[in-house]
């Protein structure tokens, strides 16, 4: 870039209120979490705590059982990544790469499933999820997340397939490869960009996901981080200090890892959302 | 493509024996291999979506009280209640004035922000992580988070509010009927304006450079850079971001159902959070159906209309 550019200062200047506006919530949250009940009481929301209250931590964690809720959060993330990458990967490569009659109607099926939303077939969904004896249980969550995002996935992973040229799969053909080793030895060793992209799509989806846990996990033993944190902060209404160090709990983990993993987690969720 | 698989193709014919025998394999294979590797897509996508499609439909028509209870065809008996409930109505349109609001404010913000932070070199990766963050929490916690900031007592508005001398301006921001929608939508679009500014981001990289010192050289001011190869050039993104954004928005519920739960006095149910009350609190199935047929038309509508739109600008 050649291009000549003014300087950066006024831009930042004008930037910083907004800053604070948008971190504002995080930052009250963070400090109004390690003040005493009474500190918090006295509705003073930029005082900094006399002492730092890590108690109010310890508390939050035993009382709202967070270690099983993040326990279960992981469990539903790990199941729905990995499935969805199991589900789509092969019926992606089918839409992108073999040739056979009712491909496009095939394909726009599944894409038609892009455009409903969840709750609008949630009292079926539930029902066919009872019948299963899926209701309350992990697994039936994991498998109506992993249904409901098959036609995201199956497009993004179909789109980065059509663009890897033919040759290298007619290649593999003549040297007797069947599909699946196609797919498995040829395709995805070269589709770390979009599997990338759609694990951490499906991740941060699945860990945020609300509606689903909500009508299927009835039994507080078996609910993910949010729903978790949802009943806790209605249970403890009342209670500040234990609300707002139950909510840092939540949210704390996850901005951690994407400040960690930044310019990784940006390129694959702006990717995947593009192509998607 | 699809090609009958069966017809010679003439390629074929001038092909060497080796190909053509390789290919007619590959043809006859083909429904086979694809429909394995596709098996578990179509089963799971069979079960979970395609099946509860169709039997909302059939749900709409019966009067069905209830899970596991035994429901009737009543033809259209639920369409005709739906048209004189009073309740879904008002819904829709706050649902119209919530999309609406999503898309001013997180689409806005996003689109403002992308702006602001595209001319930025040093700290631009800075303000782009920071300003993501919100994005990260999931919209059920960001409910739980706002539900305090807007706490009449405690909250950090209306305490910030008061410390500044400004006691008057604190306001019941959940429990005024005529600000509690916007008020939720703020949160949700704190959640949301992330991802389209990130979005926004990745258009404006796209521009073409050249532009702009084409620009230049005809003496452009930046205002007229802005107006005249920006916007333009990131027109592909905002409808795409446009339509995400309203798709969201019709999707909206978590944020409603934790913060006010449709209160007061109905003020903030939309039409997720009124499908979810019909369906598992009333157990109204036939008139919560009716509504969910609503909002898949609601969404298949924005969708193919962008589509449209998005082929008639680029053809």
């Amino acid at each position: 870039m050649s291009r000549r550019k003014p300087a950066e200062w006024p831009m930042v200047a004008l930037l910083l209120p907004v800053f604070a506006i948008i971190l504002g919530p995080f930052l009250w949250l963070v400090t109004s979490s390690l003040k005493t009940e009474a500190e918090i009481g006295r509705g003073d929301p930029f005082a900094l705590p006399k002492q730092l209250m890590w108690q109010n931590y310890a508390d939050a964690w035993n009382i709202g059982g967070f270690g099983s809720l993040i326990g279960n959060s992981l469990i539903n993330v790990a199941g729905v990544v990995v499935l969805t990458l199991i589900v789509c990967a092969p019926a992606g490569y089918a839409l992108a790469k073999i040739r056979f009659a009712g491909r496009e109607w095939t394909f726009y099926a599944f894409i038609f499933g892009l455009t409903i939303p969840i709750q609008a077939i949630i009292i079926p969904l539930y029902q066919v999820l009872f019948n299963l004896g899926l209701i309350n249980s992990m697994a039936g969550v994991v498998l109506a997340q992993v249904a409901n995002g098959i036609p995201f996935g199956l497009f993004l992973m179909r789109s980065f397939f059509l663009g890897v040229p033919n040759e290298l799969s007619e290649a593999a053909r003549i040297d007797g490869a069947n599909h699946f080793q196609i797919l498995t030895r040829v395709f995805l060793p070269l589709s770390q960009p979009a599997i990338s992209a759609l694990l951490i799509i499906s991740a941060l989806s699945t860990w945020n996901d609300f509606f689903l846990p909500l009508v299927v996990l009835i039994s507080p033993g078996n609910q993910t981080l949010p729903l978790g944190l949802v009943r806790f902060a209605s249970t403890y209404s009342t209670d500040f200090r234990l609300v707002f160090s139950g909510t840092v709990i939540t949210f704390l983990p996850v901005i951690i890892l994407y400040i960690l993993t930044q310019r990784r987690f940006t390129e694959g969720l702006t990717q995947g959302a593009l192509k998607g | 493509m699809t090609r009958l698989t069966t017809t010679a193709d003439p390629a074929d014919l001038r092909a060497p024996a080796a190909t053509r025998r390789r290919r007619a394999d590959g043809a006859r294979d083909g429904f086979g291999a694809a429909f394995v590797l596709m098996l578990p897509a179509i089963a799971l996508y069979a079960l979970f979506s395609l099946t509860p499609i169709l039997l909302t439909i059939w749900i709409s028509f019966t009067n069905s009280g209830g899970f596991n209870t035994e429901a009737n065809f009543v033809g259209f008996d639920n369409y005709l209640r739906a048209t004189e409930d009073p309740i879904i109505w008002p819904s829709l349109g706050r649902t119209f004035l919530w999309l609406f609001y999503h898309v001013v404010l997180a689409g806005g913000l996003g689109l403002a922000l992308a702006l602001a932070i595209g001319r930025l070199s040093r700290t631009r990766v800075f303000f782009r992580t920071a300003f993501f963050l919100p994005h990260l929490v999931s919209l059920a916690v960001v409910g739980v988070i706002w539900a305090n900031i807007y706490d009449p007592f405690y909250g950090l508005i209306n305490t910030a509010l008061t410390q500044w001398g400004l006691a008057g301006w604190a306001k019941g921001w959940l429990s005024d009927p005529l600000l509690v929608l916007f008020s939720v939508n703020v949160a949700s679009s704190w959640q949301g304006f992330g991802l389209y500014m990130l979005l926004f981001i990745a258009g404006l990289q796209n521009i073409d450079g050249t532009l702009y010192e084409a620009a230049e050289i005809d003496g452009a001011n930046a205002l007229q850079k802005l107006w005249n190869v920006t916007l333009p050039g990131l027109s592909e993104v905002m409808t795409f971001v446009l339509s995400l954004a309203m798709i969201n928005g019709l999707k909206g519920f978590a944020t409603v159902f934790v913060m006010t739960n449709g209160g007061p006095f109905y003020a903030s149910e939309i039409i997720t959070t009124y499908i979810y009350r019909l369906a598992f609190q009333a157990q109204d199935h036939g008139l919560a159906a009716v509504l969910c047929i609503l909002m898949s038309v609601l969404a298949i509508t924005i969708t193919v209309a962008f589509n449209r739109w998005r082929a008639r600008k680029s053809s």
